[in-house]
Parts: structure tokens; C-alpha cells; sequence
């Protein structure tokens, strides 16, 4: 009974504040008990000792410190949306570029990887009668951009005697396996058209240069082979002799 | 000439006017000024708390320099806040919150990088907040401003052991003199939990400050 009545009396002197009485029961225990008393004296001093600490002021300076962070943030709002404007341009750039080269690698592999199974003869003619034996593999260089290869196959896929001209938009090689098949056989009028199916009978490669003041120099390649497979054709378009070119 | 000549001209002299805010003017008048542009009532409103704030965050980190940055930081939320700010309740309570929350982030940042007094600590084996080493002084001394100095010196130490939860409410009560309902609205917790906790703190301070008691 009694624990319970100093525990309401100590509760009530926590809540008080220092400049409150307490009630007239609290007071009345306070006189007889001891253990509540010194408990009140030591709380009292306490809170006189923290309520001692007093208010600590602010440096003088703090207004105008205060003033010119003030001033920081409004004018750096501006530049931190500047900032961050200019983060996200750099990211979008650096993001764009980084896409592009991503999709011109793949482009880039994509021909590299494909680009015997997308090269496809401008046209194949349709075989003339053989002639002498078999001949090996050569690999023909086909012209260069937007022209218009003719070439000749009897491979199973085609139809003999069927002429397609096919446009090519890149430089390519072509490998055409004439081992077993009748060489073409060019006819003369073919044979001075712009377009012109490479040869390959073994001729040097030759260039002829004039200087615009009458002097001409002609350089020779000799026929570059490897083994049995010509790399360069002799009588190739770059080597063709016109007469009324040169 | 109208100049003073004499003491008892300067006694009956007629008080200098001037043009300064009324200290009648609310609080919540002065923030609605200052939503408007007025940039005096803001400065009224920070000469009124600036030193209170700047007390109240020193009680809670023990350390001044950092106390002014965050009293600063508090004003400065004030004003970036002040579209939004309600009238719900008082302004002292909403500017308190916002010292007490940046007081209380900037107690666990130094929780998390491990910053400790240079005055030295025991760190108890069963991971309790770490114990000041602050042996009281016993000798006598002659001046009693130097004991009271002291004192209170030892006590703001003891204060400053307290864990965060303890400290805010006791600051709050019986160094600012706040009402429960008040700390409690500061603090967004109820009165109930206040109480309770201004006695658990009332009673780690008695615990370290016995040798002053």
C-alpha cells in the first residue's frame, strides 16, 4: 500500500514542473517518508542543475551567415538544374554514341559474317560448249560498287541459259568454282562494254598514267599467284585495254 | 542646439523610435509575410528562435560548430518550406521537429563513422551506449562559479551519453521548460511515451551525475 502511494507521489513530482507545488497528499507523504523525500531533493537538484544549462546564443554572425546560405540556394537552384540539365545532355549523348556503335558493330559483324552467303553473281550466263580440260578454282575479283557483275554457273539451282543481272552495292569477292565447268566465253562486243567479266588468262597488270602534258608512263604488275589459285587476274577490268582510251 | 546636457534631460528623454516588428506579431503572421516576399518578417522570425534552436541542437550534439551549421540548416528548411508550411499547430513545434530531425540524423551519421569524445569512454561489453570516463572531481573548490561551471559541464557530458530517444525529450522539458503535449507534438509520439521517458532519462542522469547530487 505504501510502495503503491510512493510511486503515485514520485510520479506526481516527475510531472511537475520546478515552479509547481505539488498537492497536499504528495506533500503530506513527503513529511513521512524518508526514501520519498531524499528522492525529491535529489530530483529537484538535478533538474535545477539541468535546467541550469540555460540557452546557448547563436554566434553573431549567424544572421548574416544565415543570409548569405540563403542566397547560395536560390542562386544555386538554378545551377544545380543547370547541372543537372547538363548531366542528362552528356548522359543522352553518352548514351546515343554508345547505342550507334553498338548498332554499327553489329552491322559491321553482320557483313562480315554473311557476306559470302549475301554476295550473289549479277547473273550467270548460260555455259558455252567446253573447252579444253578442267580448270582450277579462281577467285575473281568483281567490280566495285553499284555495277553489275555477269557472271557464269551451271550449278544445280540454275536454269541454263537464263540471264539475271543482278545490282551489287558493295565490292565483293566471288568465288566461282570453275574447276569443273566450261570456262565463259566472252564475246568481243562483251568483251569492250563498260561492264566487263574478269578473265582469267595470265596477263601482267598494267597502268598506264599521262600527265595532262603529253607524258605517258605505263607501270607492269606481273600476275601474283599462289599456287594454282590467281589472286589477281591479269586481264581484269583494271588492266583493260581500250583503243579508244588508251 | 537640441542636444542633452544633463542627466536628467537624458532621464525624460523621449525613447528613440524605432521601425522594428512587434513582438505581438505571431509567428504564423511572420511566415505568411514571408510567403509573400517579405524578407524582414523572416529575419524577425530567425532572430526569435536562432538562439533557442542553436541551444537546443548544442544539448543534443554537444558540439557548437556543428549545432550552428544545423540551426542554419534549420532556418533554411523554414524558408524553402514556407509555401507549405500549416497552421495546424504552433510554429515553435514545427521548427523544433526539424532541429530535433536534424539533430538526430546527424547523431547516427556520427553513430555510423564511429565518432567518439576525445575525452575518452568505456565501451561496455554487452553493446550499451558507450560510458563518458568522467571521474568527478572532488577536491574543493573556493569559487562557486567555478563548482557551478563545472557542473554544469558535467551534466551536459552526462546528457550527451544519453541514447537519442532520452535525450531529445529531457532537453526539451527541463532545459527548455516545454509541456508534455508539446514535446510530444515535437516529437510525434504520445504524451504517455514522453513521461516515460523524460523519467528513464531523469534516471540515467541521477545514475552519472551522483557524485554532484
Amino acid at each position: 500500500m505504501r510502495e503503491t502511494k510512493c510511486e503515485t507521489v514520485r510520479r506526481e513530482l516527475e510531472e511537475l514542473m520546478l515552479s509547481e507545488d505539488c498537492s497536499m497528499s504528495a506533500t503530506q507523504h513527503l513529511r513521512e517518508c524518508g526514501d520519498c523525500r531524499e528522492f525529491h531533493q535529489k530530483q529537484t537538484k538535478l533538474r535545477q542543475i539541468v535546467g541550469s544549462l540555460g540557452v546557448v546564443e547563436a554566434p553573431a554572425d549567424f544572421d548574416f551567415r544565415l543570409r548569405a546560405r540563403l542566397a547560395n540556394e536560390s542562386s544555386g537552384a538554378g545551377f544545380h538544374l543547370r547541372n543537372m540539365q547538363w548531366s542528362f545532355a552528356t548522359k543522352g549523348f553518352a548514351a546515343a554514341t554508345m547505342i550507334l556503335l553498338f548498332i554499327g558493330g553489329v552491322v559491321y559483324l553482320r557483313t562480315l559474317v554473311h557476306q559470302p552467303e549475301t554476295l550473289e553473281l549479277a547473273q550467270r550466263q548460260t555455259p558455252e560448249p567446253p573447252q579444253s580440260g578442267p580448270r582450277p578454282v579462281e577467285r575473281n575479283v568483281v567490280v566495285p560498287d553499284h555495277a553489275t557483275v555477269v557472271a557464269s554457273d551451271n550449278g544445280p539451282r540454275r536454269s541454263k541459259g537464263v540471264e539475271r543481272p543482278v545490282t551489287s552495292k558493295r565490292a565483293s569477292l566471288v568465288a566461282v568454282d570453275l574447276g569443273s565447268e566450261r570456262p565463259p566465253v566472252i564475246s568481243d562486243s562483251q568483251r569492250h562494254s563498260p561492264i566487263f567479266p574478269i578473265d582469267a588468262s595470265l596477263q601482267s597488270l598494267r597502268f598506264s598514267f599521262d600527265d595532262g602534258r603529253g607524258n605517258a608512263r605505263t607501270i607492269s604488275v606481273p600476275t601474283i599467284t599462289f599456287g594454282s589459285q590467281r589472286v589477281l587476274p591479269a586481264n581484269n577490268q583494271f588492266a583493260q585495254k581500250r583503243d579508244d582510251i588508251w | 542646439m537640441n542636444t542633452l546636457t544633463t542627466i536628467d534631460e537624458l532621464a525624460f528623454a523621449p525613447p528613440v523610435q524605432q521601425e522594428v516588428l512587434e513582438d505581438t506579431t505571431s509567428d504564423h503572421a511572420l511566415l505568411e509575410a514571408t510567403r509573400t516576399g517579405d524578407e524582414d518578417a523572416f529575419a524577425e522570425l530567425v532572430s526569435r528562435y536562432r538562439n533557442q534552436i542553436t541551444s537546443y541542437i548544442y544539448r543534443m550534439t554537444s558540439d557548437y560548430d556543428s549545432a550552428v551549421d544545423l540551426a542554419q540548416e534549420t532556418f533554411v528548411r523554414v524558408y524553402r518550406a514556407r509555401d507549405r508550411y500549416q497552421r495546424s499547430y504552433a510554429f515553435s513545434t514545427y521548427i523544433y521537429r526539424i532541429a530535433t530531425n536534424l539533430a538526430i540524423s546527424e547523431l547516427r551519421k556520427r553513430k555510423r563513422r564511429k565518432l567518439v569524445s576525445l575525452t575518452g569512454f568505456f565501451q561496455s561489453s554487452d553493446g550499451a551506449e558507450p560510458q563518458e570516463l568522467n571521474p568527478p572531481d572532488c577536491r574543493p573548490l573556493q569559487d562557486s562559479e567555478l563548482v557551478d561551471a563545472e557542473r554544469r559541464h558535467a551534466v551536459q557530458r552526462a546528457i550527451g551519453t544519453l541514447p537519442e530517444k532520452y535525450r531529445a525529450p529531457l532537453i526539451l522539458r527541463d532545459v527548455d521548460g516545454r509541456s508534455y503535449d508539446e514535446i510530444a507534438r515535437i516529437l510525434e509520439t504520445s504524451e504517455g511515451t514522453v513521461k516515460s521517458r523524460i523519467s528513464r532519462a531523469r534516471g540515467f542522469l541521477r545514475e552519472k551525475m551522483r557524485a554532484y547530487l
